[in-house]
């Protein structure tokens, strides 16, 4: 292996937290698909891990080894749009340093937003496809009405009105 | 080109059949044995004079000496005894199989106990053999084959297997990739191609991307109960239901009589396959309870073979349409079809794959060692500095983590590249908590008990405080061989806990130690006359 690349490979392990995975590939944050993937087996050439397993263990090899995990980390992200989207909107926002590395969010987690956006209770989901259907047939005020009643801590509701959604929580 | 003597051998260890290559001068090349044999069967007979035999002639003894004749072990490799796969092979296998501790699988022979590593590991050192044979000095770095589809735990046995037979195990490599490697692609252009493995057990598929130097899996999918044995199976039944039919026994009673059926019913169906039908005749297959000797007498056509296996041929494909849909494609989009495994001789498999893909299929190479050739290939690469070839692999499974109440929270998802890693914070929840305990599991669905289980992780030696207040960091991380990796971390004071893994089907260092001095020790039979 020669001295350049060695020199390159600790530098980067050095500001690798500091990278974000536009960064980490080398790439533009507008790149197209097939940049993005060319970008990677570039990337695949240089770090994969086959081509330095002949190299002793230590610093060197764990910091390419962290290099590459790290480059496979970008990939996945950068190559799903949805991901892609969302990780963009992250790195250019207020908390970018904290965003660098994707997380997407658990299954739970995600069912818990659907939860809050859907009604979180049977009774609380039909009101809602409900006023879908209302805001669709375009009869907003029997929309805005089912959309309060989706959610049993909606505070709008009257009180007379709750044991019907008392009743499916 | 790496040094003579630091050759690295591939192996296809598999489940009916093991392979063994080599690079020499520069050509992929399949070792024969000293008979010429250049696949050998993946069964290990145990004599009564302590000798050990492997391979063609340990195939034999299956029959003569079902008590002490290990077939299929890669079936149970890996498994925990409570599985289902392991239940079925103890209804079907003559030889002992015992559960040892925690939860593992134990091949009982006379009065020895042996673990599913150590039974592979002698088909190992086998393969091994036969190489130093060969060359005429020792080798002990390798590559060793698994299906695409094998889990965690799957893997580190196989791993462990290779250790025991003294192997240095370079890698643990996809057998559909290295079915790719075998045909050498990746020159210049960029393809895509499907890599259609169908083998003595299971079924893979992968669709690869390959572009220069660089062999992408974009993704994999596959059925770790399909494969040449359950075609087997098809023609048993149909066999010992007409014999049932027709002389009133059940055939399938007798562990010896089905021995002999399942080994009719392998050559029948080779031959009809090679020849368009079958002519099956066992003599002496059982005595009916008068004490006459009967024979096994029938005909099997092509015809009626197709429509026996038809169903299974067919499940393959939906295992296609679900590693097509994997990696947003459509069967149009793929430039070639390279055919891996024994069973995709049979002109069934041939005509079906080229119709449901559309295009030729590539079989210039032979089935049955052209995943031996690709794992040389890949051995040769990782001794060579210079080499150029890169393996952008990725895991078939999900990789998940206990929750409460039964269910499963997603870590890494499956047809991720690898090496990857995922870190998840954890709280504790109890105040002075000493211990953490972690489930990981592998599989795609939410509900824990239709994962499999990889095994509980123990974390201890953090802070001890209130509860929610120390935040404990665990690292996942899979490993270019897919094997899985946990470390734990204090946030706080970010210092590396200690961490107990343990696997509970997996080997102790002790053991496989000790397991080691043993393989060492076996001989291995060498010669006809052993048999």
């Amino acid at each position: 292996m020669d001295e350049a690349f060695e020199i390159e490979a600790q530098a980067l392990a050095q500001v690798l937290d500091e990278l974000d995975y536009f960064q980490v590939l080398k790439i533009g944050q507008n790149a197209s698909p097939p940049e993005i993937k060319s970008a990677y087996y570039r990337a695949s050439r240089a770090y994969h891990p086959d081509r330095f397993s002949t190299l002793p263990a230590g610093e060197l090899k764990d910091n390419i080894g962290r290099i590459y995990k790290r480059i496979n980390e970008a990939y996945v992200c950068l190559r799903d749009d949805t991901k892609r989207t969302k990780y963009l909107a992250d790195v250019l926002g207020p908390e970018r340093q904290k965003k660098l590395r994707f997380v997407e969010a658990s299954e739970q987690e995600l069912k818990k937003e659907k939860e809050q956006e859907v009604g979180a209770t049977p009774q609380g989901r039909k009101f809602y496809m409900a006023g879908l259907a209302d805001m669709a047939a375009q009869r907003f005020a029997g929309a805005e009405r089912n959309s309060r009643w989706r959610s049993p801590t909606s505070r709008t509701i009257p009180t007379s009105r709750r044991s019907g959604t008392r009743q499916a929580s | 080109m790496a040094e003579p003597d630091d050759i690295a051998i591939g192996i296809d260890l598999g489940t009916s059949y093991s392979c063994v290559s080599i690079i020499e001068n520069g050509q992929t090349t399949v070792i024969p044995n000293e008979w010429g044999e250049r696949t050998h069967a993946s069964v290990v007979s145990f004599l009564e004079d302590g000798t050990v035999l492997v391979g063609n002639s340990a195939k034999r003894n299956i029959i003569t000496n079902a008590d002490n004749t290990v077939y299929s072990a890669k079936r149970l490799i890996g498994r925990f005894y409570f599985s289902d796969e392991v239940k079925k092979a103890q209804a079907v296998m003559p030889y002992k199989i015992i559960e040892g501790e925690n939860n593992s699988v134990r091949i009982q022979i006379r009065d020895n106990v042996y673990s599913l590593p150590e039974i592979s590991a002698l088909v190992l050192k086998e393969m091994k053999s036969i190489v130093e044979n060969y060359l005429g000095h020792e080798v002990e770095k390798a590559v060793v084959t698994v299906p695409a589809y094998f889990n965690d735990n799957q893997r580190q046995a196989t791993k462990d297997a290779g250790r025991i037979a003294g192997l240095d195990v370079l890698r643990i490599l996809n057998e559909p990739t290295a079915g790719a490697l075998a045909y050498g692609f990746g020159k210049d252009i960029t393809q895509k191609i499907a890599v259609y493995d169908l083998g003595g057990g299971t079924f893979d598929i992968s669709i690869l991307e390959i572009g220069k130097d660089v062999f992408e899996v974009l993704s994999t999918a596959g059925d770790t109960y399909l494969g040449g044995d359950d075609f087997d199976d098809r023609i048993m039944t149909w066999l010992a239901e007409g014999f049932l039919k027709q002389n009133g026994i059940d055939l399938r009673l007798n562990k010896y009589c089905l021995q002999m059926l399942k080994e009719a019913s392998e050559r029948a169906k080779i031959d009809v396959g090679r020849d368009g039908s079958a002519k099956i005749r066992v003599e002496g297959i059982c005595q009916d309870p008068s004490g006459k000797v009967m024979d096994l007498n029938a005909t099997l056509t092509e015809a009626e073979f197709n429509r026996m296996v038809m169903d299974l041929v067919q499940r393959t494909f939906k295992v296609c349409d679900e590693a097509l849909q994997s990696a947003k494609m459509t069967t149009q989009d793929l430039d070639a079809v390279i055919l891996v495994g024994g069973p995709t001789r049979l002109p069934i498999i041939r005509t079906s794959v080229k119709h449901y893909f559309g295009k030729d299929v590539m079989a210039g190479i032979d089935p049955d060692e052209v995943v031996a050739m690709g794992a040389a290939i890949q051995a040769n690469s990782l001794q060579d500095a210079k080499s150029n070839h890169y393996l952008l692999d990725v895991t078939p499974l999900t990789l998940r983590v206990g929750t409460v109440g039964g269910y499963t929270d997603k870590i890494i998802d499956k047809n991720t590249p690898i090496p990857i890693e995922r870190s998840k914070s954890y709280t504790t929840n109890r105040d002075g908590q000493e211990k953490v305990k972690i489930r990981v599991y592998q599989g795609e669905s939410s509900k824990a008990a239709e994962c499999e289980m990889l095994g509980e992780f123990e974390f201890s030696g953090f802070r001890i405080g209130y509860r929610g207040e120390v935040r404990i960091e665990v690292t996942f991380e899979i490993d270019t061989n897919g094997i899985v990796n946990v470390t734990a971390a204090d946030v706080e004071t970010g210092q590396k806990t200690s961490c107990t893994i343990r696997l509970s089907s997996g080997l102790t260092e002790d053991m496989i130690k000790v397991a080691k001095e043993k393989n060492a020790r076996a001989t291995l039979a060498r010669g006809e006359a052993a048999a």
